[in-house]
């Protein structure tokens, strides 16, 4: 292999699993916060409401994490440009 | 190839050249940027999320009001942030 595709090989490795470490803390939270909605009283099956909020809950926190990390990077942006 | 599979520690890095190192270490921190950013977005996720989402769940999608706030509990959580280091200089000095 010459350096340039040595070089291809580290980035997407890094990538890849950089997006998959991400991913699981995204799940890890997601379960968390939609678990302690959904299911504010664990009964001895799981509801179909309850499955329907859950599936609800996950698309909602996924949209939440994008619209602050929206905002996040944008007072980042705003903070670099003050000093 | 999938460069997944082959591992990093299968590949010859003595091969790089001083172009492509460069290229690899702006590469490697702008990865470490952008995992930091996420590692506190999903931080503020969860504490905006408390704060912002606080009826049942009732659609897959946020409503206005839940956005707005979402947004400005983002700002206002980073003032406290601010604020708190700006404090602890001044109780230094």
């Amino acid at each position: 292999m010459d350096s340039s595709s040595v070089k291809q090989s580290v980035m997407k490795q890094v990538l890849a699993e950089a997006n998959l470490a991400n991913a699981r803390v995204l799940i890890e939270k997601l379960q968390e916060n939609c678990f302690e909605k959904c299911v504010p009283k664990p009964g001895s099956s799981l509801s179909s409401s309850e499955q329907t909020c859950m599936t609800s809950c996950m698309e909602k926190y996924m949209a939440a994490w994008n619209q602050v990390n929206a905002a996040y990077i944008n007072r980042i942006r705003q903070e670099q440009g003050n000093n | 190839m999938n460069a997944a599979q082959t591992g990093i520690e299968n590949l010859d890095l003595e091969k790089l050249n001083d172009k492509d190192k460069t290229e690899l270490r702006q590469f490697l921190a702008n990865e470490q940027q952008r995992s930091q950013i996420q590692a506190q977005t999903h931080n503020l996720t969860q504490i905006c999320w408390k704060k912002c989402v606080t009826g049942n769940i009732k659609g897959s999608k946020l409503d206005k009001g839940e956005e707005g706030c979402l947004a400005n509990c983002v700002d206002r959580f980073l003032d406290i942030n601010f604020l708190t280091m700006k404090h602890l200089n001044n109780m230094r000095s």
